[in-house]
Protein backbone atom coordinates (compact mmCIF):
# COMPACT_ATOMS: atom_id res chain seq x y z
CA UNK A 1 0.00 0.00 0.00
CA UNK A 2 2.66 2.46 -0.98
CA UNK A 3 1.42 3.53 -4.41
CA UNK A 4 -0.69 6.61 -5.14
CA UNK A 5 -4.43 6.24 -4.75
CA UNK A 6 -6.10 4.89 -7.88
CA UNK A 7 -9.57 5.79 -6.74
CA UNK A 8 -10.85 8.38 -4.35
CA UNK A 9 -14.40 9.26 -3.30
CA UNK A 10 -14.82 12.55 -1.46
CA UNK A 11 -18.05 13.05 0.46
CA UNK A 12 -20.15 11.46 -2.23
CA UNK A 13 -23.91 11.66 -1.85
CA UNK A 14 -26.54 10.29 -4.17
CA UNK A 15 -30.25 10.82 -3.69
CA UNK A 16 -33.19 9.07 -5.29
CA UNK A 17 -36.08 11.42 -4.63
CA UNK A 18 -36.23 11.73 -0.86
CA UNK A 19 -34.02 8.73 -0.21
CA UNK A 20 -30.34 9.26 0.31
CA UNK A 21 -28.98 5.98 -1.02
CA UNK A 22 -25.38 7.01 -0.46
CA UNK A 23 -24.52 9.52 2.28
CA UNK A 24 -21.23 11.40 2.40
CA UNK A 25 -19.14 8.38 1.60
CA UNK A 26 -15.40 8.92 1.30
CA UNK A 27 -12.89 6.28 0.48
CA UNK A 28 -9.41 5.94 -0.90
CA UNK A 29 -8.08 2.97 -2.73
CA UNK A 30 -4.51 2.07 -3.57
CA UNK A 31 -3.20 0.43 -6.65
CA UNK A 32 -3.15 -3.36 -6.57
CA UNK A 33 -5.44 -3.47 -3.58
CA UNK A 34 -8.43 -5.74 -3.13
CA UNK A 35 -11.08 -3.75 -1.32
CA UNK A 36 -14.47 -5.12 -0.41
CA UNK A 37 -17.53 -3.07 0.29
CA UNK A 38 -19.88 -5.01 2.49
CA UNK A 39 -23.20 -4.22 4.02
CA UNK A 40 -26.69 -5.60 4.43
CA UNK A 41 -29.22 -5.63 1.63
CA UNK A 42 -30.06 -2.05 0.58
CA UNK A 43 -26.95 -0.53 2.16
CA UNK A 44 -26.03 1.27 -1.08
CA UNK A 45 -23.30 -0.99 -2.43
CA UNK A 46 -24.66 -1.20 -5.95
CA UNK A 47 -25.28 2.55 -5.99
CA UNK A 48 -21.62 3.11 -5.11
CA UNK A 49 -20.60 0.86 -8.01
CA UNK A 50 -22.94 2.66 -10.38
CA UNK A 51 -21.48 5.98 -9.27
CA UNK A 52 -17.89 4.90 -9.82
CA UNK A 53 -18.61 3.37 -13.23
CA UNK A 54 -20.62 6.37 -14.45
CA UNK A 55 -24.03 4.72 -14.68
CA UNK A 56 -25.14 7.21 -12.02
CA UNK A 57 -23.69 10.58 -11.09
CA UNK A 58 -23.34 11.93 -7.55
CA UNK A 59 -25.53 14.77 -6.31
CA UNK A 60 -22.72 15.96 -4.10
CA UNK A 61 -19.05 15.20 -3.76
CA UNK A 62 -16.51 14.11 -6.34
CA UNK A 63 -14.99 10.90 -7.58
CA UNK A 64 -11.36 10.87 -8.67
CA UNK A 65 -9.84 8.11 -10.74
CA UNK A 66 -6.07 8.46 -11.00
CA UNK A 67 -6.49 12.07 -9.93
CA UNK A 68 -8.98 12.79 -12.72
CA UNK A 69 -12.49 13.90 -11.85
CA UNK A 70 -14.88 11.33 -13.27
CA UNK A 71 -18.00 12.38 -11.37
CA UNK A 72 -19.96 13.35 -14.49
CA UNK A 73 -18.43 10.95 -16.99
CA UNK A 74 -20.72 8.67 -19.07
CA UNK A 75 -20.10 4.94 -18.54
CA UNK A 76 -18.40 4.24 -21.85
CA UNK A 77 -15.81 6.90 -21.15
CA UNK A 78 -15.10 5.58 -17.65
CA UNK A 79 -14.67 2.16 -19.22
CA UNK A 80 -12.15 3.58 -21.67
CA UNK A 81 -10.23 5.20 -18.81
CA UNK A 82 -9.80 1.78 -17.27
CA UNK A 83 -12.75 1.04 -15.04
CA UNK A 84 -14.20 -2.38 -15.74
CA UNK A 85 -17.31 -3.64 -14.03
CA UNK A 86 -19.58 -6.61 -13.59
CA UNK A 87 -23.28 -6.44 -12.90
CA UNK A 88 -24.96 -7.83 -9.81
CA UNK A 89 -27.79 -9.15 -11.94
CA UNK A 90 -25.65 -10.68 -14.65
CA UNK A 91 -26.01 -9.00 -18.02
CA UNK A 92 -24.51 -11.35 -20.55
CA UNK A 93 -24.96 -10.76 -24.27
CA UNK A 94 -27.27 -13.77 -24.46
CA UNK A 95 -27.44 -14.20 -28.19
CA UNK A 96 -23.66 -14.28 -28.52
CA UNK A 97 -21.22 -17.02 -27.63
CA UNK A 98 -19.01 -16.91 -24.55
CA UNK A 99 -16.00 -16.11 -26.72
CA UNK A 100 -17.84 -13.29 -28.49
CA UNK A 101 -18.91 -11.85 -25.13
CA UNK A 102 -15.30 -11.61 -24.05
CA UNK A 103 -14.21 -10.32 -27.46
CA UNK A 104 -16.45 -7.31 -26.95
CA UNK A 105 -14.30 -6.40 -24.00
CA UNK A 106 -11.14 -6.91 -26.02
CA UNK A 107 -12.45 -4.68 -28.83
CA UNK A 108 -11.82 -1.71 -26.59
CA UNK A 109 -8.16 -2.02 -27.53
CA UNK A 110 -8.16 -3.57 -30.95
CA UNK A 111 -10.13 -3.42 -34.15
CA UNK A 112 -8.66 -6.71 -35.30
CA UNK A 113 -10.97 -9.69 -34.85
CA UNK A 114 -8.15 -12.22 -34.71
CA UNK A 115 -6.35 -10.28 -32.01
CA UNK A 116 -9.56 -9.99 -30.02
CA UNK A 117 -10.02 -13.77 -30.26
CA UNK A 118 -6.49 -14.45 -29.03
CA UNK A 119 -6.73 -12.10 -26.08
CA UNK A 120 -10.15 -13.43 -25.14
CA UNK A 121 -8.88 -17.00 -25.20
CA UNK A 122 -6.13 -16.10 -22.73
CA UNK A 123 -8.66 -14.61 -20.38
CA UNK A 124 -11.04 -17.55 -20.72
CA UNK A 125 -8.10 -19.84 -19.92
CA UNK A 126 -7.36 -17.86 -16.78
CA UNK A 127 -10.98 -18.11 -15.68
CA UNK A 128 -10.99 -21.81 -16.52
CA UNK A 129 -13.86 -21.60 -18.93
CA UNK A 130 -12.21 -22.16 -22.32
CA UNK A 131 -14.28 -25.28 -22.82
CA UNK A 132 -17.41 -23.11 -22.83
CA UNK A 133 -16.19 -20.60 -25.39
CA UNK A 134 -18.42 -21.76 -28.22
CA UNK A 135 -21.67 -21.95 -26.25
CA UNK A 136 -24.26 -19.23 -26.34
CA UNK A 137 -24.26 -17.22 -23.14
CA UNK A 138 -28.02 -17.79 -22.83
CA UNK A 139 -27.47 -21.48 -21.99
CA UNK A 140 -24.97 -21.04 -19.17
CA UNK A 141 -25.60 -21.68 -15.48
CA UNK A 142 -25.16 -18.82 -13.01
CA UNK A 143 -21.67 -19.78 -11.89
CA UNK A 144 -20.41 -19.57 -15.45
CA UNK A 145 -22.24 -16.31 -16.07
CA UNK A 146 -20.59 -14.72 -13.04
CA UNK A 147 -17.23 -15.72 -14.46
CA UNK A 148 -18.21 -14.44 -17.86
CA UNK A 149 -18.90 -11.04 -16.31
CA UNK A 150 -15.37 -10.99 -14.93
CA UNK A 151 -13.89 -12.23 -18.20
CA UNK A 152 -15.57 -9.50 -20.20
CA UNK A 153 -14.47 -6.82 -17.75
CA UNK A 154 -10.91 -8.16 -17.68
CA UNK A 155 -10.71 -8.14 -21.48
CA UNK A 156 -11.00 -4.37 -21.48
CA UNK A 157 -7.61 -4.36 -19.69
CA UNK A 158 -8.93 -2.28 -16.81
CA UNK A 159 -6.86 -0.73 -14.06
CA UNK A 160 -9.73 -1.15 -11.68
CA UNK A 161 -12.53 -3.70 -11.72
CA UNK A 162 -15.76 -3.39 -9.80
CA UNK A 163 -17.19 -6.77 -8.92
CA UNK A 164 -20.74 -6.25 -7.76
CA UNK A 165 -22.02 -9.27 -5.80
CA UNK A 166 -19.87 -11.51 -7.88
CA UNK A 167 -20.22 -14.53 -5.61
CA UNK A 168 -23.83 -14.14 -4.54
CA UNK A 169 -26.13 -16.95 -5.54
CA UNK A 170 -23.29 -19.42 -5.84
CA UNK A 171 -22.78 -22.52 -3.77
CA UNK A 172 -19.99 -22.35 -1.22
CA UNK A 173 -17.61 -24.40 -3.34
CA UNK A 174 -18.34 -22.33 -6.43
CA UNK A 175 -17.86 -19.12 -4.46
CA UNK A 176 -14.54 -20.23 -2.99
CA UNK A 177 -13.26 -21.33 -6.38
CA UNK A 178 -14.15 -17.94 -7.82
CA UNK A 179 -12.60 -16.16 -4.83
CA UNK A 180 -9.32 -17.91 -5.53
CA UNK A 181 -9.38 -16.45 -9.03
CA UNK A 182 -10.31 -12.98 -7.81
CA UNK A 183 -7.34 -13.04 -5.47
CA UNK A 184 -5.14 -13.51 -8.52
CA UNK A 185 -6.61 -10.54 -10.42
CA UNK A 186 -3.83 -8.15 -9.31
CA UNK A 187 -1.51 -10.32 -11.45
CA UNK A 188 -3.30 -8.73 -14.41
CA UNK A 189 -2.42 -5.29 -13.12
CA UNK A 190 -5.85 -4.51 -11.78
CA UNK A 191 -7.11 -3.28 -8.47
CA UNK A 192 -10.37 -4.77 -7.30
CA UNK A 193 -13.39 -3.34 -5.56
CA UNK A 194 -15.74 -6.11 -4.61
CA UNK A 195 -19.18 -5.83 -3.15
CA UNK A 196 -20.63 -8.57 -1.03
CA UNK A 197 -23.67 -8.82 1.14
CA UNK A 198 -23.03 -11.82 3.31
CA UNK A 199 -20.55 -14.29 1.85
CA UNK A 200 -18.06 -13.39 4.57
CA UNK A 201 -15.97 -16.47 3.99
CA UNK A 202 -14.88 -15.02 0.67
CA UNK A 203 -14.26 -11.56 2.06
CA UNK A 204 -12.13 -12.86 4.94
CA UNK A 205 -10.02 -14.88 2.54
CA UNK A 206 -9.21 -12.36 -0.14
CA UNK A 207 -9.88 -8.78 0.95
CA UNK A 208 -6.97 -6.53 1.92
CA UNK A 209 -9.38 -4.05 3.38
CA UNK A 210 -13.10 -3.85 4.03
CA UNK A 211 -15.52 -0.94 4.07
CA UNK A 212 -18.90 -1.42 5.71
CA UNK A 213 -21.93 0.48 4.52
CA UNK A 214 -25.23 0.69 6.33
CA UNK A 215 -28.18 2.78 5.13
CA UNK A 216 -25.87 4.48 2.66
CA UNK A 217 -23.29 5.63 5.20
CA UNK A 218 -19.83 4.28 5.87
CA UNK A 219 -19.86 2.84 9.37
CA UNK A 220 -16.57 0.99 9.52
CA UNK A 221 -13.32 0.41 7.71
CA UNK A 222 -10.32 -1.79 8.28
CA UNK A 223 -8.77 -5.19 7.74
CA UNK A 224 -11.39 -7.96 7.57
CA UNK A 225 -10.49 -9.61 10.85
CA UNK A 226 -10.97 -6.37 12.79
CA UNK A 227 -14.05 -5.21 10.99
CA UNK A 228 -16.13 -8.27 11.76
CA UNK A 229 -15.58 -7.69 15.46
CA UNK A 230 -16.67 -4.07 15.46
CA UNK A 231 -19.90 -3.52 17.41
CA UNK A 232 -21.34 -1.17 14.76
CA UNK A 233 -20.94 -3.83 12.12
CA UNK A 234 -22.52 -6.51 14.22
CA UNK A 235 -25.40 -4.20 14.94
CA UNK A 236 -25.89 -3.42 11.26
CA UNK A 237 -26.11 -7.06 10.40
CA UNK A 238 -27.78 -8.58 13.44
CA UNK A 239 -29.55 -5.73 15.25
CA UNK A 240 -28.86 -3.77 18.45
CA UNK A 241 -29.46 -6.76 20.72
CA UNK A 242 -26.33 -8.46 19.43
CA UNK A 243 -24.30 -5.31 19.85
CA UNK A 244 -24.87 -5.52 23.58
CA UNK A 245 -23.81 -9.11 23.62
CA UNK A 246 -20.39 -8.20 22.26
CA UNK A 247 -19.69 -5.61 24.92
CA UNK B 1 -7.27 -14.16 -49.17
CA UNK B 2 -9.39 -16.98 -47.84
CA UNK B 3 -12.36 -15.46 -49.65
CA UNK B 4 -11.25 -16.92 -52.98
CA UNK B 5 -11.23 -20.41 -51.51
CA UNK B 6 -14.52 -20.04 -49.70
CA UNK B 7 -17.34 -21.94 -51.44
CA UNK B 8 -19.96 -19.72 -49.82
CA UNK B 9 -18.46 -16.69 -51.50
CA UNK B 10 -18.61 -18.31 -54.94
CA UNK B 11 -22.13 -19.60 -54.32
CA UNK B 12 -23.20 -16.01 -53.61
CA UNK B 13 -21.45 -14.67 -56.70
CA UNK B 14 -23.22 -17.26 -58.85
CA UNK B 15 -26.54 -16.52 -57.15
CA UNK B 16 -26.08 -12.81 -57.85
CA UNK B 17 -25.27 -13.49 -61.51
CA UNK B 18 -28.34 -15.71 -61.94
CA UNK B 19 -30.40 -13.06 -60.19
CA UNK B 20 -29.14 -10.39 -62.55
CA UNK B 21 -29.95 -12.70 -65.50
CA UNK B 22 -33.57 -13.22 -64.45
CA UNK B 23 -35.00 -10.85 -67.11
CA UNK B 24 -33.94 -13.36 -69.76
CA UNK B 25 -36.16 -15.99 -68.19
CA UNK B 26 -39.34 -14.01 -67.71
CA UNK B 27 -41.62 -13.14 -70.53
CA UNK B 28 -43.33 -9.86 -69.73
CA UNK B 29 -43.02 -6.57 -67.98
CA UNK B 30 -45.49 -7.52 -65.26
CA UNK B 31 -43.29 -10.37 -64.08
CA UNK B 32 -40.26 -8.17 -64.36
CA UNK B 33 -41.98 -5.56 -62.25
CA UNK B 34 -42.70 -8.15 -59.56
CA UNK B 35 -39.07 -9.22 -59.59
CA UNK B 36 -38.01 -5.59 -59.38
CA UNK B 37 -40.12 -5.06 -56.29
CA UNK B 38 -38.89 -8.23 -54.63
CA UNK B 39 -35.29 -7.27 -55.30
CA UNK B 40 -35.71 -3.69 -54.23
CA UNK B 41 -37.44 -4.62 -50.99
CA UNK B 42 -34.75 -7.20 -50.32
CA UNK B 43 -32.26 -4.32 -50.42
CA UNK B 44 -34.50 -2.24 -48.15
CA UNK B 45 -34.83 -5.17 -45.76
CA UNK B 46 -31.05 -5.51 -45.63
CA UNK B 47 -30.68 -1.80 -44.94
CA UNK B 48 -33.32 -1.95 -42.20
CA UNK B 49 -31.55 -4.95 -40.71
CA UNK B 50 -28.53 -2.83 -39.75
CA UNK B 51 -30.69 -0.87 -37.32
CA UNK B 52 -33.49 -3.32 -36.56
CA UNK B 53 -31.56 -6.57 -36.74
CA UNK B 54 -27.94 -6.01 -35.79
CA UNK B 55 -28.44 -3.06 -33.45
CA UNK B 56 -31.85 -4.37 -32.36
CA UNK B 57 -33.56 -0.98 -32.55
CA UNK B 58 -37.06 -1.55 -33.91
CA UNK B 59 -37.47 1.26 -36.41
CA UNK B 60 -40.96 1.66 -37.82
CA UNK B 61 -40.12 4.88 -39.58
CA UNK B 62 -38.04 3.80 -42.52
CA UNK B 63 -40.72 5.17 -44.88
CA UNK B 64 -39.32 8.57 -43.91
CA UNK B 65 -35.98 7.81 -45.60
CA UNK B 66 -37.68 6.00 -48.47
CA UNK B 67 -39.95 8.99 -49.07
CA UNK B 68 -37.25 11.63 -48.65
CA UNK B 69 -35.19 9.74 -51.23
CA UNK B 70 -38.12 9.74 -53.66
CA UNK B 71 -39.12 13.35 -53.11
CA UNK B 72 -35.49 14.42 -53.10
CA UNK B 73 -34.91 12.93 -56.53
CA UNK B 74 -38.01 14.64 -57.92
CA UNK B 75 -37.20 18.04 -56.40
CA UNK B 76 -33.50 18.12 -57.20
CA UNK B 77 -34.16 17.29 -60.85
CA UNK B 78 -36.69 20.13 -60.94
CA UNK B 79 -33.74 22.40 -60.16
CA UNK B 80 -32.27 20.96 -63.39
CA UNK B 81 -29.60 18.99 -61.57
CA UNK B 82 -28.72 15.82 -63.54
CA UNK B 83 -30.72 12.80 -62.36
CA UNK B 84 -27.83 10.72 -61.12
CA UNK B 85 -26.43 13.57 -59.06
CA UNK B 86 -29.97 14.25 -57.78
CA UNK B 87 -30.22 10.62 -56.74
CA UNK B 88 -27.05 10.95 -54.70
CA UNK B 89 -28.11 14.29 -53.20
CA UNK B 90 -31.51 12.85 -52.26
CA UNK B 91 -29.77 10.05 -50.37
CA UNK B 92 -27.54 12.57 -48.60
CA UNK B 93 -30.57 14.62 -47.53
CA UNK B 94 -32.27 11.47 -46.25
CA UNK B 95 -29.14 10.73 -44.22
CA UNK B 96 -29.31 14.18 -42.68
CA UNK B 97 -32.98 13.62 -41.87
CA UNK B 98 -31.95 10.32 -40.26
CA UNK B 99 -29.41 12.18 -38.14
CA UNK B 100 -32.11 14.46 -36.77
CA UNK B 101 -34.55 11.61 -36.18
CA UNK B 102 -31.83 9.43 -34.66
CA UNK B 103 -30.40 12.00 -32.27
CA UNK B 104 -33.86 12.59 -30.86
CA UNK B 105 -35.35 9.07 -30.93
CA UNK B 106 -32.32 7.11 -29.73
CA UNK B 107 -32.73 8.73 -26.35
CA UNK B 108 -35.64 6.32 -26.02
CA UNK B 109 -35.36 2.59 -25.64
CA UNK B 110 -37.49 -0.34 -26.74
CA UNK B 111 -41.10 0.28 -27.73
CA UNK B 112 -40.75 4.01 -27.07
CA UNK B 113 -38.14 4.22 -29.76
CA UNK B 114 -40.43 2.36 -32.19
CA UNK B 115 -43.27 4.78 -31.43
CA UNK B 116 -41.02 7.79 -31.94
CA UNK B 117 -39.97 6.54 -35.36
CA UNK B 118 -43.60 6.00 -36.37
CA UNK B 119 -44.30 9.57 -35.30
CA UNK B 120 -41.46 11.00 -37.38
CA UNK B 121 -42.58 9.04 -40.44
CA UNK B 122 -46.11 10.35 -40.06
CA UNK B 123 -44.92 13.91 -39.51
CA UNK B 124 -43.03 13.80 -42.80
CA UNK B 125 -46.08 12.38 -44.57
CA UNK B 126 -48.22 15.25 -43.28
CA UNK B 127 -45.59 17.79 -44.22
CA UNK B 128 -45.43 16.42 -47.77
CA UNK B 129 -49.22 16.43 -47.98
CA UNK B 130 -49.44 20.07 -46.99
CA UNK B 131 -46.51 21.76 -48.69
CA UNK B 132 -46.73 23.30 -52.13
CA UNK B 133 -43.20 22.34 -53.13
CA UNK B 134 -44.02 18.67 -52.77
CA UNK B 135 -47.24 19.04 -54.74
CA UNK B 136 -49.40 18.35 -51.69
CA UNK B 137 -51.72 15.41 -51.91
CA UNK B 138 -51.60 15.57 -55.73
CA UNK B 139 -47.96 14.57 -55.70
CA UNK B 140 -45.14 14.95 -58.18
CA UNK B 141 -44.11 13.33 -61.41
CA UNK B 142 -40.78 11.59 -61.21
CA UNK B 143 -37.89 11.82 -63.61
CA UNK B 144 -37.03 8.42 -64.98
CA UNK B 145 -33.53 7.15 -64.28
CA UNK B 146 -33.80 4.95 -67.34
CA UNK B 147 -35.63 5.44 -70.59
CA UNK B 148 -36.18 3.47 -73.74
CA UNK B 149 -38.07 0.28 -74.52
CA UNK B 150 -36.13 -1.94 -72.13
CA UNK B 151 -36.34 0.44 -69.18
CA UNK B 152 -37.92 -2.17 -66.88
CA UNK B 153 -34.97 -4.42 -67.46
CA UNK B 154 -32.63 -1.58 -66.52
CA UNK B 155 -34.58 -0.75 -63.41
CA UNK B 156 -34.43 -4.38 -62.49
CA UNK B 157 -30.65 -4.46 -62.94
CA UNK B 158 -30.33 -1.31 -60.85
CA UNK B 159 -32.28 -2.99 -58.05
CA UNK B 160 -29.96 -6.00 -58.25
CA UNK B 161 -27.01 -3.63 -57.97
CA UNK B 162 -28.61 -2.09 -54.89
CA UNK B 163 -29.14 -5.47 -53.29
CA UNK B 164 -25.52 -6.38 -53.93
CA UNK B 165 -24.41 -3.09 -52.39
CA UNK B 166 -26.64 -3.56 -49.35
CA UNK B 167 -25.50 -7.15 -48.94
CA UNK B 168 -21.83 -6.15 -49.11
CA UNK B 169 -22.35 -3.45 -46.51
CA UNK B 170 -24.08 -5.88 -44.16
CA UNK B 171 -21.42 -8.50 -44.78
CA UNK B 172 -18.61 -6.11 -43.96
CA UNK B 173 -20.43 -4.77 -40.91
CA UNK B 174 -21.16 -8.25 -39.59
CA UNK B 175 -17.47 -9.13 -39.82
CA UNK B 176 -16.22 -5.96 -38.17
CA UNK B 177 -15.84 -4.55 -34.71
CA UNK B 178 -18.64 -2.14 -35.51
CA UNK B 179 -20.94 -5.10 -36.19
CA UNK B 180 -20.04 -6.62 -32.84
CA UNK B 181 -20.74 -3.30 -31.18
CA UNK B 182 -24.21 -3.22 -32.73
CA UNK B 183 -24.93 -6.76 -31.58
CA UNK B 184 -23.75 -5.90 -28.07
CA UNK B 185 -26.16 -2.97 -28.02
CA UNK B 186 -28.97 -5.28 -29.13
CA UNK B 187 -28.22 -7.83 -26.44
CA UNK B 188 -27.72 -5.42 -23.55
CA UNK B 189 -27.12 -1.73 -23.79
CA UNK B 190 -25.72 -1.40 -20.25
CA UNK B 191 -23.17 -4.11 -20.86
CA UNK B 192 -22.26 -2.45 -24.13
CA UNK B 193 -21.44 0.82 -22.39
CA UNK B 194 -19.60 -1.05 -19.64
CA UNK B 195 -17.13 -2.28 -22.26
CA UNK B 196 -16.57 1.23 -23.54
CA UNK B 197 -19.04 1.38 -26.41
CA UNK B 198 -20.49 4.80 -27.11
CA UNK B 199 -23.95 3.35 -27.63
CA UNK B 200 -25.80 6.49 -28.83
CA UNK B 201 -23.14 7.11 -31.46
CA UNK B 202 -23.07 3.52 -32.72
CA UNK B 203 -26.85 3.38 -33.02
CA UNK B 204 -26.81 6.65 -34.93
CA UNK B 205 -24.09 5.45 -37.30
CA UNK B 206 -26.09 2.34 -38.12
CA UNK B 207 -29.17 4.45 -38.78
CA UNK B 208 -27.29 6.81 -41.11
CA UNK B 209 -25.93 3.93 -43.17
CA UNK B 210 -29.36 2.34 -43.27
CA UNK B 211 -31.09 5.58 -44.26
CA UNK B 212 -28.68 6.19 -47.12
CA UNK B 213 -29.44 2.83 -48.76
CA UNK B 214 -33.15 3.12 -48.00
CA UNK B 215 -33.26 6.52 -49.71
CA UNK B 216 -31.52 5.14 -52.80
CA UNK B 217 -34.15 2.39 -52.86
CA UNK B 218 -36.99 4.87 -52.44
CA UNK B 219 -35.75 7.05 -55.26
CA UNK B 220 -35.28 4.05 -57.54
CA UNK B 221 -38.72 2.71 -56.74
CA UNK B 222 -40.48 6.03 -57.28
CA UNK B 223 -38.56 6.68 -60.46
CA UNK B 224 -39.70 3.35 -61.89
CA UNK B 225 -43.35 4.20 -61.30
CA UNK B 226 -42.80 7.79 -62.43
CA UNK B 227 -45.23 9.35 -60.01
CA UNK B 228 -45.39 9.88 -56.24
CA UNK B 229 -47.91 10.99 -53.69
CA UNK B 230 -47.32 11.14 -49.92
CA UNK B 231 -49.52 8.10 -49.40
CA UNK B 232 -47.45 5.97 -51.76
CA UNK B 233 -43.93 6.64 -50.50
CA UNK B 234 -44.24 8.11 -47.01
CA UNK B 235 -46.80 5.69 -45.67
CA UNK B 236 -46.50 3.59 -42.54
CA UNK B 237 -47.24 0.56 -44.73
CA UNK B 238 -43.76 0.78 -46.22
CA UNK B 239 -42.09 1.03 -42.82
CA UNK B 240 -43.98 -2.01 -41.62
CA UNK B 241 -43.44 -4.00 -44.78
CA UNK B 242 -39.69 -3.43 -44.68
CA UNK B 243 -39.43 -4.47 -41.06
CA UNK B 244 -41.63 -7.54 -41.54
CA UNK B 245 -39.51 -8.63 -44.50
CA UNK B 246 -36.39 -8.55 -42.35
CA UNK B 247 -37.98 -10.17 -39.31
CA UNK B 248 -39.74 -12.87 -41.28
CA UNK B 249 -36.58 -13.83 -43.10
CA UNK B 250 -34.46 -13.51 -39.98
CA UNK B 251 -33.38 -10.23 -38.41
CA UNK B 252 -29.66 -9.93 -37.88
CA UNK B 253 -28.83 -12.52 -40.54
CA UNK B 254 -27.27 -11.82 -43.91
CA UNK B 255 -29.67 -13.81 -46.07
CA UNK B 256 -32.81 -13.28 -43.99
CA UNK B 257 -34.09 -10.08 -45.59
CA UNK B 258 -33.56 -11.46 -49.09
CA UNK B 259 -35.50 -14.62 -48.32
CA UNK B 260 -38.12 -12.61 -46.45
CA UNK B 261 -38.70 -10.34 -49.42
CA UNK B 262 -38.98 -13.22 -51.90
CA UNK B 263 -41.40 -15.07 -49.64
CA UNK B 264 -43.54 -12.15 -48.57
CA UNK B 265 -43.82 -10.21 -51.80
CA UNK B 266 -43.75 -13.34 -53.95
CA UNK B 267 -46.60 -15.00 -52.06
CA UNK B 268 -48.49 -11.71 -51.95
CA UNK B 269 -48.34 -11.56 -55.73
CA UNK B 270 -49.30 -15.19 -56.28
CA UNK B 271 -52.19 -15.11 -53.84
CA UNK B 272 -53.40 -11.77 -55.16
CA UNK B 273 -53.86 -13.34 -58.57
CA UNK B 274 -55.44 -16.49 -57.17
CA UNK B 275 -57.70 -15.22 -54.46
CA UNK B 276 -58.18 -11.51 -55.13
CA UNK B 277 -58.97 -9.68 -51.91
CA UNK B 278 -58.73 -12.72 -49.67
CA UNK B 279 -55.00 -12.85 -50.37
CA UNK B 280 -54.46 -10.71 -47.29
CA UNK B 281 -55.82 -13.53 -45.17
CA UNK B 282 -53.26 -15.98 -46.48
CA UNK B 283 -50.55 -13.38 -46.16
CA UNK B 284 -51.56 -12.90 -42.52
CA UNK B 285 -51.64 -16.62 -41.81
CA UNK B 286 -48.15 -16.95 -43.27
CA UNK B 287 -46.82 -14.31 -40.90
CA UNK B 288 -48.53 -15.94 -37.93
CA UNK B 289 -47.03 -19.33 -38.79
CA UNK B 290 -43.52 -17.96 -39.00
CA UNK B 291 -43.89 -15.93 -35.81
CA UNK B 292 -45.25 -18.96 -33.95
CA UNK B 293 -42.81 -21.57 -35.11
CA UNK B 294 -39.76 -19.54 -36.04
CA UNK B 295 -39.68 -16.43 -33.86
CA UNK B 296 -36.12 -15.80 -35.00
CA UNK B 297 -37.26 -15.71 -38.62
CA UNK B 298 -36.66 -18.32 -41.25
CA UNK B 299 -32.90 -18.04 -41.52
CA UNK B 300 -32.51 -17.42 -37.78
CA UNK B 301 -34.66 -20.45 -37.03
CA UNK B 302 -32.67 -22.72 -39.31
CA UNK B 303 -29.40 -21.47 -37.84
CA UNK B 304 -30.65 -22.26 -34.36
CA UNK B 305 -31.71 -25.72 -35.43
CA UNK B 306 -28.25 -26.47 -36.80
CA UNK B 307 -26.52 -24.93 -33.84
CA UNK B 308 -28.55 -27.07 -31.45
CA UNK B 309 -27.61 -30.18 -33.37
CA UNK B 310 -23.96 -29.22 -33.43
CA UNK B 311 -23.43 -28.31 -29.81
CA UNK B 312 -26.08 -28.56 -27.21
CA UNK B 313 -25.01 -26.89 -23.98
CA UNK B 314 -26.36 -29.59 -21.71
CA UNK B 315 -24.16 -32.03 -19.83
CA UNK B 316 -20.88 -30.64 -21.10
CA UNK B 317 -21.78 -27.09 -20.11
CA UNK B 318 -20.92 -27.46 -16.44
CA UNK B 319 -18.56 -24.68 -15.54
CA UNK B 320 -15.12 -25.60 -14.36
CA UNK B 321 -15.91 -24.79 -10.77
CA UNK B 322 -14.57 -28.06 -9.44
CA UNK B 323 -11.37 -27.58 -11.39
CA UNK B 324 -11.03 -24.05 -10.13
CA UNK B 325 -10.76 -24.97 -6.49
CA UNK B 326 -7.03 -24.96 -6.19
Amino acid sequence: MTAAPILELRDVTRRFGGLRAVKNVSLTMNEGEILFIIGPNGAGKTTVFNLISGFLHPNEGIILFQNQDISRMPPHRSARLGIGRTFQIVKPLRGLTVLQNVMLGAFMHTRNLQKAVEESKKILDFLQMSHLSKFLASGLPLAALKRLEIARALATKPKLVLLDEVVSGLTTSEALALAALIKRLPEWGVSVVGGVEHVMQVVMKIADRVIVLDYGAKIAEGVPADVVKMPEVIEAYLGPKFRELTQ
Amino acid sequence: MSLIKNWKFWALVIAALIWARMPWFVSNNYQLQVLFRITLFAALGLAWDLVGGYAGQLSLGHAAFFGVGAYGLALFTQLSIPVWISLFLAAVVATLVAAVIGIISFRLRGPYFALATIAFGEVLRLVATNLNVTGGAIGLTMPSLFTGRTFWRQFYLASVALVVLAFLINFLVSRSRFGYYLMAIREDEDTASAVGINTPRCKLQSLLLSAFITALGGALYASAFQFIVPDSVLTLDISIQVSIIAMLGGAGTLLGPIIGSALLLGSQEVFKNQFQESHLLIYGVLIVIVVLFMPEGIVGGLQQLFRKRAKSPSASAQPATSGAAQ
